[in-house]
């Protein structure tokens, strides 16, 4: 059983939501990642989202590019973000890790996901293909890499099903129509989209694209299993980057943790 | 590899190895939507009556075969004939495929038109089209592209259409389509994107296409009429390459005709400062499908180098990837300054200034025409006019108005 697989059944069985956290890898530089991926950890987050920068981030909102655009700037690479991995994993190997990104690059990089060294990621979560799909139907074959899948508020009933049951790390769903850190969250359609999921996954569904305040995530984790936050947190990096003070980043996730238990 | 086949895209939209939809989740009803309904309306016989309806009254089309009589006794060898999309509405053939997508758009009740646009003339044609069922238009486009073009720039806002400048990346053609990619994604349920080229996910470079064949099919009946055979050659710029597209998919089953797509070679291929995918990429996904595509060695998207803002787009249409690897078209490069040539010599020669996107199949022609005898038929695709391109030429020659 993979770490992601066993952190989110150990949370299933205790009853609590699993809190996601996403930066993108190298921004503003490495070191700093990696402290805040420990961050985050010591906060309360059970699963870390590495966001692989692309020049052409088509879901991103202008928070998150910008974040890409950085990390470019310091030519991270998906091989300068397995090396970083590596660097975390030496003294965390609890953690389950989840890169996000972009077909071309996981394309482009195939023999090092693949090989996944020291089965150090947990899963790959690619943005720009159709739900039914995984890694391994475009040609990567690694059996410990897990599939998350995203389901919107726009897919239609019949591919819920097969979108369901193609994830294997949990379904991702997307809670509004846009680009990640939009502001439209219909709580109605949320529920009732994530309940027609759970019945067709055998895996957890988390909610995730749009929440933006302890509040927002409080709402969301009642009608799922757990929520992911990506451009609140990526837009307190880039404030706090100057000064490489993160506390406030901590003790952001720290309530969210309380207020979704 | 089977090349004489005119039935791709297959249905999940590959032409062989290219093709594909590879978006956010978001966008996969509204491509499916999309499809049902093209595929519902294509042959039947009110749309495509309305659609011909169109280019024939709006339009002004069949855009004539013009035999270019001193540009032939230039190079002294074969026949040069222009296929003038240039004297289309709007000055160039963009507008035959926005005529086309704006019927379906509101054939599917969209109150809303997006669009991107490089030289801008995508942006002009999807505006008019917009303005004439009335419908709330949003043009986005590279901020540097919006310096370059300000006259295609003004003539959108004309036309009630706004223009959305985008600073992100390069601020050129790739990042207007990220950011009209995003407005979709954001209001798909209202909005119908209007893509300008053969690129995109499916189903857009077989709509985009098909519409844009009006040209080829042209060319076939006006070939017989003016030479009674079929062309030795078609040469057409290629940027996204929805006018090669249009003039070559006719032609693919005729094989007597070589297939030229003419990319920008801005510095010189050479030099690794230009926008030639086809000439100097790889494989790679960008803006939904999978196609040849400029990137450097850590998967990224590289950026490009053209005087074109047309051209100026790191990936290429996924059927002109599927052509160049079957080898049914052949796919070369000419740079900034050939094209720059001829630009003058054709606007000298012929008494037509050519976008600057057109240029470069021109400038093709000082390595072509030698391949050929007195007796051969030579077609160019006059993608657009010029008169776009005044500022850009004037400044690069140093006048000021």
């Amino acid at each position: 059983m993979n770490r992601l697989t066993k952190t989110l059944s150990d949370l299933k069985d205790n009853n609590k939501k699993a809190l996601v956290a996403y930066l993108v890898a190298g921004d503003p530089d490495i070191s700093s990642t990696i402290e805040l991926m420990n961050l985050f950890v010591e906060s309360g987050v059970d699963v870390i989202e590495i966001g692989v920068p692309f020049t052409d981030p088509i879901a991103e909102g202008p928070i998150i590019q910008k974040a890409h655009d950085r990390a470019l700037k310091n030519n991270i690479s998906l091989e300068s973000i397995f090396n970083m991995v590596g660097e975390f994993r030496k003294h965390n190997n609890e953690t389950p890790l989840v890169l996000m990104g972009y077909l071309n690059t996981f394309i482009f990089y195939k023999k090092l996901i693949e090989e996944n060294h020291n089965n150090a990621i947990d899963s790959i979560l690619v943005v720009d293909i159709p739900g039914e799909l995984n890694l391994k139907d475009y040609g990567i074959n690694s059996s410990n890499i897990n599939t998350i899948s995203l389901i919107s508020p726009t897919t239609k009933i019949n591919r819920i099903e097969s979108i369901a049951k193609n994830s294997t790390g949990f379904v991702y769903y997307v809670t509004l129509r846009g680009v990640t850190g939009a502001s439209n969250l219909d709580v109605n359609e949320i529920s009732n989209n994530v309940e027609e999921i759970k019945k067709h996954a055998s895996v957890p569904t988390l909610a995730g694209f749009g929440i933006k305040s302890v509040e927002d995530a409080k709402l969301l984790s009642d009608c799922s299993d757990g929520i992911i936050i990506g451009s609140s947190i990526v837009q307190m990096i880039e404030e706090s980057s100057k000064s490489k003070e993160f506390d406030r980043i901590g003790n952001y996730l720290t309530e969210i943790k309380k207020a979704i238990l | 590899m089977n090349s004489n086949n005119k039935t791709l895209p297959d249905k999940n939209g590959f032409f062989g190895d290219y093709g594909g939809k590879f978006v956010p989740e978001t966008l996969m009803y509204a491509l499916e939507e999309l499809e049902s309904t093209y595929k519902k309306l294509k042959d039947n016989p009110e749309f495509k009556d309305q659609f011909y309806k169109d280019l024939s009254e709006f339009v002004g089309r069949p855009s004539p075969l013009y035999f270019a009589e001193r540009l032939t006794k230039h190079y002294g060898t074969g026949s040069i004939w222009l296929k003038r999309e240039d004297l289309n509405h709007t000055g160039a053939h963009k507008i035959n495929n926005t005529i086309g997508q704006i019927l379906l758009a509101k054939h599917m009740g969209k109150k809303r038109i997006i669009a991107e646009t490089g030289a801008g003339q995508h942006g002009v044609a999807t505006a008019t089209v917009a303005a004439r069922l009335g419908l709330e238009c949003h043009i986005y486009m590279g901020s540097e592209d919006v310096q370059r073009q300000s006259l295609n720039v003004y003539r959108i806002k004309l036309l009630g259409a706004q223009v959305h400048a985008v600073d992100s990346g390069s601020a050129t053609l790739k990042d207007a389509l990220n950011e009209a990619l995003r407005d979709w994604v954001t209001n798909v349920d209202d909005t119908y994107y209007i893509i300008g080229s053969v690129t995109g996910p499916h189903p857009y470079p077989m709509i985009v296409r098909d519409f844009n064949s009006v040209v080829g099919e042209e060319l076939i009946n006006q070939s017989k009429e003016l030479f009674n055979s079929m062309p030795n050659a078609i040469v057409a710029c290629v940027g996204g390459g929805s006018n090669a597209m249009g003039a070559f998919y006719p032609f693919i089953n005729i094989k007597e005709t070589r297939l030229i797509g003419v990319e920008a070679g801005g510095e010189g291929v050479e030099t690794g400062e230009h926008a030639a995918p086809l000439n100097d990429g790889t494989p790679g996904v960008l803006h939904g499908a999978l196609s040849y595509l400029m990137q450097d060695d850590t998967g990224q998207v590289k950026g490009t180098k053209s005087v074109s803002a047309g051209l100026d787009y790191p990936g290429v249409g996924p059927e002109h990837s599927w052509l160049k690897d079957s080898g049914r078209a052949e796919y070369v490069a000419v740079s900034d300054n050939a094209a720059l040539k001829a630009f003058h010599e054709v606007s000298e020669f012929e008494g037509i200034i050519p976008a600057l996107e057109t240029a470069h199949a021109f400038a093709y022609l000082d390595t072509l025409m030698k391949e050929f005898d007195k007796k051969a038929n030579i077609i160019v695709n006059v993608s657009g006019r010029g008169d776009k391109d005044i500022n850009t030429v004037a400044e690069i020659d140093g006048i000021k108005f």
